[in-house]
């Protein structure tokens, strides 16, 4: 490889390094406190404005929801200091399998890990016949 | 062969302007936010995106070369009016470059990685593809060279708008003088076009001069009603270098194979496009945003009209 070659993409390297140790030095990412119900609603609006939400749980840490819209499941999960959001259909969602006090929801690119509160998935209240929206939302 | 090129003269710009745009944001001056693993994902980006321009770059050029030895003018690149034709020439195509990558999912695949921070900050700016030269958008250019624009030239003129759009992409300024913002992109046109809200996709797809969208169409104003939410339609949802580079490719390869009668419009249809209709385009989202407008009877508000297309 040509000497001056290498030395620039060291250089650039070594500059990628420094910039992105400098960004995390700053700490200014946008912030993204644990959702409520409030801004997990807020959150399905953007994201599915056109899904009626019928009910709502939110993760026990708060960096995730499901949310059932019909025969519809729509998850977001935080990614950095972002979300994530994807839909599936409920029957799968509901057979999601838990792992370590987490709920694993496969999704078709992605596979969000989702606290859960007491182990158990799926909570009593999102597959109770009786449920109101936004009863399960804590 | 040696040509002058302005990016690589740019770079340490580039560094130091990140670098002010993130000790601002920090002392409260200014208006960014940086994650660092955005951040990580932008530059790691800029950086293969100048091994894969090196690696494709000789080839390219000597097809321009080609091209150039074939032209129809000589055109000298001392007079000052070829660099001004040039200047708009370039920046014409460019505009088409651009919506095409946009518009068209063969090219959005290649431009996609662009657009798949969910951060607008000057880090952003070096977020290239790698896969440019692959997908052959480099072509656009060459009938300048025909036309008899040395290569040199328009490589240069090329880099210069390169470097242009380097600084519209920052939230720290919010909008320039009205006169700069009626001809010039500036970083309130390109926030716009960096947002995946409904309102704002497809649109302004300028390079240096915005007039191009305001004369084809495709020109929307930032409204300060509706922030801009960055990223793509569905935000990736791995901060997966090669995932970042390649995944749109990766869709529309298994597209293709699940639906081989339907290949054409699984490459080349705008993204999103599908042969039974169950997926949203541009189109078809910003369908769904005016008619949840109207149902929500803020229509009549000037606020949410959209500009009317230019015939």
């Amino acid at each position: 490889m040509d000497k001056a070659l290498l030395i620039q993409l060291l250089g650039s390297a070594v500059a990628v390094s420094l910039l992105v140790a400098i960004a995390a030095w700053a700490r200014i990412p946008r912030p993204t406190p644990p959702l409520g119900a409030r801004s997990a609603r807020a959150l399905l609006a953007e994201e599915f404005p056109d899904d009626p939400v019928d009910t709502l749980w939110i993760a026990a840490d708060g960096a995730g929801l499901i949310a059932r819209s019909g025969e519809r499941a729509l998850v977001a999960w935080r990614k950095g200091d972002g979300y994530v959001a994807r839909d599936l259909a409920w029957s799968a969602a509901l057979a999601a399998k838990t792992h370590n006090g987490f709920v694993v929801v496969k999704t078709a690119d992605g596979a969000p890990r989702l606290a859960l509160k007491d182990g158990v998935w799926p909570p009593p209240q999102l597959v109770s016949p009786n449920f109101v929206s936004g009863e399960a939302a804590a | 062969m040696k040509t002058f090129d302005p990016v690589q003269l740019a770079i340490p710009f580039f560094v130091l302007a990140v670098i002010l745009e993130i000790v601002l944001a920090r002392m409260g001056k200014a208006d960014a936010r940086y994650e660092a693993k955005d951040t990580a994902m932008s530059l790691t980006l800029g950086l293969g995106s100048s091994i894969a321009g090196a690696i494709l770059g000789g080839a390219i050029f000597a097809a321009t070369v080609w091209v150039w030895q074939h032209r129809i003018f000589t055109i000298p690149m001392t007079a000052i009016w070829a660099w001004v034709i040039l200047f708009f020439a370039e920046d014409l195509t460019y505009y088409w470059f651009h919506r095409i990558a946009h518009e068209r999912r063969f090219w959005w695949a290649s431009h996609v990685n662009h657009h798949t921070s969910t951060h607008y900050n000057l880090s952003t700016a070096l977020r290239q593809t790698w896969t440019g030269g692959v997908v052959g958008t480099w072509l656009l250019w060459l009938p300048l060279s025909f036309l008899g624009f040395p290569p040199a030239m328009v490589a240069i003129q090329k880099g210069i708008s390169l470097i242009y759009q380097f600084w519209i992409h920052t939230e720290a300024i919010k909008r320039m003088p009205k006169w700069f913002e009626a001809v010039f992109n500036t970083p309130s046109h390109h926030r716009v076009h960096h947002a995946r809200n409904a309102r704002y996709l497809d649109a302004n797809y300028a390079g240096i001069l915005i007039i191009w969208d305001r004369l084809f169409g495709t020109f929307i104003p930032e409204v300060d009603e509706e922030p801009c939410r960055y990223g793509t339609v569905k935000n990736l949802a791995s901060f997966n270098l090669f995932t970042n580079v390649f995944h749109e490719f990766v869709g529309m390869a298994k597209d293709v194979a699940g639906h081989p009668r339907h290949a054409l419009g699984y490459i080349f249809g705008p993204p999103g496009w599908s042969h039974d209709g169950s997926r949203d385009t541009s189109h078809t989202l910003k369908a769904k945003w005016r008619a949840r407008l109207e149902r929500e009877g803020e229509a009549a508000s000037p606020l949410n009209q959209e500009p009317a297309p230019r015939s």
